[in-house]
């Protein structure tokens, strides 16, 4: 008898599926929003990575994190991110935070707030993890944060936003009601 | 309508198709190659580590018969970026790597005001750009000279031996791989599909300058949604299909290549290796 994989068919596409439109958010520039601060832009480029995790659990998360984070290292242009212990490393824990942020307020929250919770802390892990990995390295100086938070705040919006209508609408719960029916 | 025309800036996979030693090298042993002058790159802090890398990389982008120019076409327009970084660790970072704490004695250059830069936060800001420069002719040279599809051989055989002892999904890594590489430009056509449906419904796409961020933001998810949405219908159509046929991955199955190593890629794999060590254990002074 031939020993399953730890990976479904289905866990395997939709991490193939999930990672290819994390690649194209990178490439498009679509996964950019112009925001008024010395980075230029706030991302959304991990938002695949949170849907991942939140759908299948911690290990698609992980894979869909560590793909984008690949080719964010392969891609970069920008001398922070040609670096794997910023581009790689901190993209493997955002899935993994928001699966169990999901799991871990479901029960308390609902299921709408849950995913919004999930979609504020895979941000948070990313900008987080990112920006103490780029201070460790000394790639940019502590005194630079305070003008990253308003794209940071703006990255945390988009991203609870985009995990409630994509996994809400896909699960087809019905909003405002409060009660989850899946 | 430029902006609607997405497929053409999806660029992976940028291949150049030339006859070299670089070129032809097992792709597992190139990885391992790859992943080792990467470490190597990313913790050496002295000058004389970063100089060996550089000229040895620059060595396998002449052997690899890739233009300079091409191999370094993302520097440019990283410049202003690099630039901006390099003056802020000189202002910011006066201890440099470690500064005193190592015991390196710190010399200040000069003194405007209150800006200091010092030996260290100059070796700081030096070392880091020629960082990013010998990145960039690595992973130029990964991915100009490897198919995609090499890569993603190279990753399932390159861990099959993990397969068999500890069950570690190698075969399944290669197939997401292989899933992620082939929808990209899928997504990219239905992307501009989704835009120009929504345009012509009347939506505004992006545009709003750096201020408005919260009409930005409301202006992506008329595209969003339905990317996602589609995505996942793509995705239970896969499932269905590869459920249908019965699929099973790992352990026992053949394959169509066959990936076969030769003295060559055991003399390159040593001497990336070698080097790589050499330039970490090394107590370099400089």
């Amino acid at each position: 008898m031939e020993q399953t994989s730890v990976l479904s068919v289905r866990k395997i596409v939709i991490t193939g599926i999930l990672a290819a439109i994390a690649i194209l958010l990178g490439v498009t520039r679509l996964g950019f929003i112009p925001v008024p601060n010395i980075s230029g832009n706030a991302t959304i480029m991990h938002v695949p990575a949170i849907l991942g995790g939140v759908m299948e659990g911690p290990i698609v998360g992980a894979l869909i994190g560590t793909i984008f984070g690949l080719f964010s290292f392969l891609q970069a242009t920008s001398p922070i991110f040609k670096n794997p212990l910023v581009s790689i490393f901190p993209r493997i824990w955002i899935g993994v935070v928001a699966y169990y942020a999901y799991v871990g307020s479901r029960r308390a929250f609902g299921e709408i707030p849950a995913l919004a919770i999930a979609g504020v802390l895979g941000t948070l892990t990313n900008t987080v993890l990112v920006l103490s990995m780029a201070v460790i390295t000394k790639l940019i100086p502590i005194e630079v944060i305070p003008s990253i938070i308003p794209q940071a705040i703006a990255e945390l919006i988009i991203a609870a936003i985009i995990t409630v209508v994509v996994v809400g609408g896909w699960k087809r719960i019905e909003s405002g009601s409060g009660g989850a029916s899946v | 309508m430029d902006e609607f025309e997405l497929a053409r800036y999806v660029t992976i996979g940028q291949y150049l198709p030339l006859d070299s030693r670089v070129h032809r090298m097992d792709p597992r042993f190139k990885l391992v190659a790859f992943t080792a002058l990467v470490v190597a790159v990313t913790f050496t802090p002295s000058y004389i580590g970063n100089a060996v890398l550089l000229v040895l990389i620059s060595y396998l982008v002449v052997l690899a018969r890739i233009p300079f120019g091409y191999a370094l076409s993302g520097l440019k327009p990283a410049l202003p970026v690099l630039l901006l970084l390099m003056a802020l660790q000189m202002i910011f970072y006066t201890e440099g790597f470690a500064g005193p704490a190592a015991g390196i004695a710190c010399v200040p250059l000069f003194k405007v005001w209150l800006i200091e830069p010092t030996t260290c936060s100059l070796k700081l800001a030096l070392v880091s750009a020629a960082r990013f420069i010998e990145l960039l002719m690595l992973t130029s040279l990964l991915t100009l000279t490897t198919t995609t599809t090499e890569l993603a051989h190279g990753v399932e055989r390159l861990f099959a031996p993990l397969q068999r002892r500890i069950n570690f999904p190698a075969h399944e890594l290669a197939l997401i791989l292989t899933i992620a590489l082939r929808f990209v430009p899928t997504f990219a056509e239905e992307l501009e599909r989704i835009m120009k449906a929504q345009v012509s419904r009347g939506a505004r796409i992006g545009g709003y300058g750096r201020f408005r961020v919260i009409q930005n933001t409301k202006a992506l998810l008329p595209v969003l949604v339905p990317l996602f949405m589609n995505a996942f219908r793509r995705a239970e159509d896969l499932i269905l299909a590869m459920e249908a046929r019965c699929y099973v991955g790992g352990r026992g199955r053949t394959h169509y290549t066959e990936l076969h190593s030769t003295q060559a890629d055991y003399l390159g794999l040593a001497l990336a290796l070698g080097i790589a060590i050499l330039v970490l254990a090394m107590p370099w002074p400089w």
